[in-house]
């Protein structure tokens, strides 16, 4: 089980670069993703506000980052914390990284649907559009590739993409 | 050099914006790579953009990272000023504060976490256009980029005045640095193996 994990983690990783060039999207080493998460273990201690903070960038840095089970967290994060979010600025900022994290993870379709939620609510919100773009190109180019990598692969992940993929046009 | 034959550009630079939140660093950002001007929504965490330049007869990748100037951001922002050739600090001439914050917060942000001695930086002083509103003058600005060791220009992502002499002036100094230089083309390399997309010609089709 676990080497299968690592394995769809390693085409995960290479889908990710494959599209790499055209991707504006800003990676995340992982010494940053264990720089936030150590700041969470320390903001224990502090107010409430400051573990939110904490929080804020450690999904920040996991939905960014280059390994897919560190996006997969992140995007577990940030569906727990959605629902107790009743700042709306938090709110937003919380959609746009899950739909960046379920862009990453290659679930365009869900991707595209968070985005569009982000976009409602801040039309001229860049850095929402540069996703969406992103996520159309994806979509309407790449079903071929989408395609090919799922005859490569088995599991879970590459079938998400494939189906991801043929669903919208 | 021949490997450049088979790349789309001969060197690669890292550039940084930093300053506080509002002064202008993502409107700049966009006025360069894709002319426009909007109301921007705040940055959040890093953002990132890709333009290719020719200068000096030699193509260029610029990318360029866009920081949250927010101080809720700032463990996470710090992270991205490694390796960075040039550094660009922006402050809003009508906010005397976002002036003060540079010797306060954004100087000492690069001393900290700046991995590159030789790194070039500049000041930008943003929303020249709002003349009127003006508090803080140019020769505030010069001295501080004298004291500081930085090139320093003013400029407005409204009007675009200066903008695309900004990135300029940092990108002409950098290729006058022979350490800076070497950095960019090794940066090439790395690249071949990372990040070179099979379709290569995507990769272009944002330079124009
Ligand atoms: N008048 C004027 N407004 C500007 C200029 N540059 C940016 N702004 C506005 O200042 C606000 C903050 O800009 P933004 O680029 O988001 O700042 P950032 O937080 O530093 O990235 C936005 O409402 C912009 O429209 C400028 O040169 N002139
Ligand atoms: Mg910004």
């Amino acid at each position: 089980m676990a080497k299968l994990e690592a394995k769809l983690g390693m085409i995960v990783d290479s889908v990710g670069n494959f599209f790499s060039g055209k991707d504006q999207l800003p990676w995340c080493d992982p010494d940053i993703v264990a720089g936030c998460e150590r700041e969470v273990a320390e903001a224990g201690k502090q107010s409430d506000e400051f573990l939110q903070e904490c929080l804020l960038r450690l999904s920040w840095a996991l939905v960014h980052s280059k390994r897919s089970q560190d996006v997969q967290r992140g995007i577990a994060m940030l569906e727990g914390s959605l629902p107790n979010t009743s700042d709306p600025l938090q709110q937003r900022e919380k959609l746009y990284l899950l739909a960046v994290g379920y862009y990453r993870s290659g679930d365009y379709s869900r991707s595209r649907d968070l985005v569009e939620r982000c976009l409602m609510i801040a039309p001229d919100w860049r850095q929402a559009v540069t996703l969406k773009k992103a996520i159309e190109d994806r979509i309407t180019k790449d079903g071929v590739i989408g395609l090919g990598i799922a005859a490569t692969a088995v599991g879970l992940i590459a079938g998400g993409i494939a189906a991801a993929v043929s669903r919208k046009k | 050099m021949d490997s450049s034959s088979s790349q789309e550009f001969d060197y690669l630079f890292k550039l940084l914006m930093i300053g506080d939140s509002g002064v202008g660093k993502s409107s700049l950002l966009l006025c360069f790579t894709s002319d426009t001007f909007d109301d921007l929504a705040p940055t959040i965490g890093v953002d990132f953009k890709v333009k290719y330049v020719m200068m000096d007869g030699k193509k260029l990748k610029l990318a360029i990272w866009d920081t949250a100037g927010q101080e809720r951001f700032r463990t996470l922002t710090s992270s991205y000023y490694r390796g960075a050739q040039g550094i660009i600090m922006v402050y809003d001439v009508t906010r005397r504060e976002t002036f003060t914050n540079l010797s306060e917060v954004w100087a000492k942000e690069i001393e900290l976490y700046s991995t590159n001695q030789d790194c070039i930086k500049m000041l930008v002083g943003n929303k020249v256009d709002k003349e009127s509103d003006r508090v803080v003058t140019k020769k505030e600005g010069i001295d501080f980029a004298r004291e500081y060791g930085c090139l320093f220009i003013e400029c407005s992502a409204k009007t675009r005045v200066n903008v695309q002499q900004c990135f300029e002036e940092l990108v002409l100094k950098i290729l006058d640095t022979p350490s800076l230089l070497a950095e960019g083309s090794k940066g090439i390399k790395k690249n071949i193996f990372k990040d070179k997309p099979p379709q290569s010609d995507a990769a272009t089709s944002g330079c124009c």
